[in-house]
């Protein structure tokens, strides 16, 4: 029905995808699992990332280091947000902070648009070459996004489960006073975790800017596939976020081959499919304290 | 006589309200004052869910969209009377919540939040690509001159419309004012603070949250079928995931669960969005500022700040049964 090339195309295209969905949600995901907060300015890193990118490799002429940039950029603002925002409204209940950061977003895209203008600007594909992959056509930029992705679990799963910090940040995730009864300041933590959360925002968004064109809006045009993706996973889960990133970068990819509108319905008819049978996603945990 | 003034005393709030909207027509151009009635239509749904219920839903375009799109298929297809397109809408409102409420309400409140904005894009784009013959998908559906006028009330003059508009706001008020007084609204209430203890003294916390869902999402189609009368078309703009947030925006720059929140709200985010959109060009900025700034402060609101001042100058009255919900989390 389908002929293999077109397959084969589609589901690296659903997996890089994917990746970028990884990286973008296993920030909001890390924060929920720690400080109980629904984290949406991430998608104000991914855009701030995906524009320091565009700035500085107009400027120095390579697009890595322009990722580097957005990564560091975005890592930083999310400090300043966590330190100026965030440290007053930790205790507060969950839609409270999701109308605040919903805020910082909007500001931020705000600060964006006075930066950088209205316009969509293109980033160059940092790598051009294509490798055939049983007769198909691949770009290799996809296959190395896969890669970072793949190396970025690796790593924050050795991160939390072979570090010291790593392993408070997962105690954390269980019980925070505990944590904090052994005498770790778990404001500490809380401020690690966001600015890795920002600063793999400002990843996805770098490596996501040279596929698809920055403009100021971006963060807000990904929003619905950010909230599906740890819907489906389940809040708070790493593990969970993997698995319903490249299920939803599949369904979107796979969806657009068969039937073009169906790209975009088809995620959001499993998401409420999976809610009637888990209320919580696929690996969200059913007890959440606080 | 005492029941005599007891009636007087819960209307005069309204009806002084009212009067002072009605300014808003005198000073202000007549489509600006349209916007500014609808959109508080609009955001009286979300309010009451946010303010009442405890659930705060970024979906709420979803809704305006099934209202605005069954009285645009009535309007453009079948009928011509606004009346009927509006009465439609609001029936599809009622429909569609039942039919997807036992699904929703069940979720704890930050799925919820999720969840409604995913049924947002899924209207949006069903719109927008699937639906595209009968929607005719981007270009919207245009019946502007097509509707027919209608004796006493003209809804296709748009002073006319205002009049109307007005006094469905008025109706509307005086429901929710109803509502909160009603042991349904204290139901409501006591399901957002503790759903325990509500379970506990036998009530269905189930129920409840449905029947506060049903009302506040056919509020919003009614905001959504009087959009589609007033502007004479329809388009998945309405739904666009990136103004999802707007209800939710205006019910905190308004105050949460107060009852003038969402008419504060309106004027002060569409006079901003208008006003600095010529100034700035740049809006976002400002309204994301406002927005953190009042949920730092304290998140409550312009009219929630007001509205204790003002009773301590003219009433001198103490803790009126209207203001406890603003406060309370």
């Amino acid at each position: 029905m389908m002929d293999t090339q077109l397959l084969i195309s589609g589901v690296i295209f659903g997996l890089s995808l994917g990746g970028i969905f990884f990286l973008m949600t296993i920030g909001l995901s890390l924060c929920f699992g720690l400080m109980r907060i629904i984290s949406l300015d991430q998608l104000l890193y991914y855009s701030i990332g995906g524009y320091i990118t565009y700035s500085v490799s107009l400027a120095v002429g390579n697009i890595w280091l322009g990722v580097l940039g957005g990564v560091v950029v975005g890592g930083l603002a999310a400090l300043a947000v966590e330190r100026i925002v965030f440290r007053r409204i930790y205790d507060r209940d969950l839609p409270f902070t999701m109308i605040t950061s919903f805020g910082v977003l909007i500001g931020g895209v705000g600060v964006i648009k006075y930066f950088w203008g209205l316009v969509p600007r293109p980033v160059p594909v940092p790598i051009d070459a294509q490798v055939f992959i049983i007769g198909t056509e691949i770009p290799v930029y996809r296959l190395v996004i896969i890669g970072i992705a793949g190396l970025v679990y690796v790593g924050i799963w050795l991160f939390l489960n072979r570090t010291i910090i790593g392993k408070a940040i997962r105690a954390g995730t269980e019980d925070v006073e505990h944590v904090e009864g052994l005498g770790i300041n778990v404001y500490r933590l809380f401020t690690i975790t966001f600015v890795i959360a920002g600063g793999l925002s400002g990843l996805a968004g770098g490596l996501h800017a040279p596929l698809i064109m920055v403009d100021p809006n971006m963060g807000l045009e990904v929003l619905a596939f950010v909230f599906m993706v740890v819907i489906i996973g389940g809040l708070g889960s790493i593990k969970g976020t993997l698995v319903s990133s490249f299920l939803v970068g599949q369904v979107v990819s796979i969806g657009s081959l068969v039937y073009a509108p169906l790209a975009q319905m088809a995620p959001f008819a499993i998401m409420l499919l999976i809610l009637l049978v888990r209320p919580t996603g696929l690996f969200g945990s059913q007890m959440l304290k606080r | 006589m005492a029941a005599a003034m007891n009636v007087l005393r819960w209307w005069w709030g309204l009806v002084l309200a009212f009067a002072l909207v009605a300014l808003v027509r005198v000073f202000l151009p007549l489509p600006f004052a349209n916007e500014i009635i609808i959109f508080s239509i609009y955001t009286m749904g979300c309010n009451y869910l946010l303010g009442r219920v405890g659930f705060i839903s970024f979906g709420q375009p979803a809704y305006l969209a099934v209202g605005a799109y069954a009285a645009a298929f009535y309007l453009f297809y079948f009928g011509n009377n606004p009346y009927v397109g509006i009465l439609i809408g609001v029936l599809a409102g009622i429909v569609v919540s039942f039919a997807i409420g036992p699904l929703f309400v069940r979720l704890r409140g930050d799925y919820f939040a999720l969840v409604n904005l995913a049924l947002a894009v899924i209207i949006f784009y069903l719109m927008q690509k699937v639906l595209a013959d009968i929607t005719h998908g981007d270009n919207g559906l245009w019946f502007l001159t097509s509707l027919t006028s209608t004796p006493v009330l003209d809804l296709t003059k748009p002073d006319h419309f205002f009049i109307f508009a007005f006094l469905v706001a008025f109706a509307l008020w005086a429901f929710y004012k109803y509502l909160d007084d009603s042991i349904f609204g204290a139901c409501c209430l006591a399901t957002k603070l503790n759903e325990d203890k509500v379970k506990f003294l036998g009530y269905s916390s189930f129920n409840i949250r449905l029947f506060a869902f049903v009302i506040a999402n056919t509020t919003t189609a009614l905001a959504g079928a009087m959009y589609a009368v007033y502007l004479g078309f329809v388009s998945p703009e309405i739904t666009s995931p990136a103004r999802a947030a707007d209800p939710v925006v205006v019910t905190i720059l308004g105050g949460v669960g107060t009852l003038y929140g969402p008419i504060v709200g309106s004027i002060v985010y569409t006079g901003m969005k208008d006003v600095l959109s010529k100034v700035l060009g740049n809006w976002e900025l400002v309204i994301g500022f406002v927005l953190v700034f009042i949920m730092l402060a304290g998140e409550k609101g312009i009219w929630g700040t007001l509205e204790p001042l003002i009773k301590k100058t003219f009433l001198r009255v103490t803790g009126n049964a209207a203001d406890q919900g603003g406060s309370s989390r």
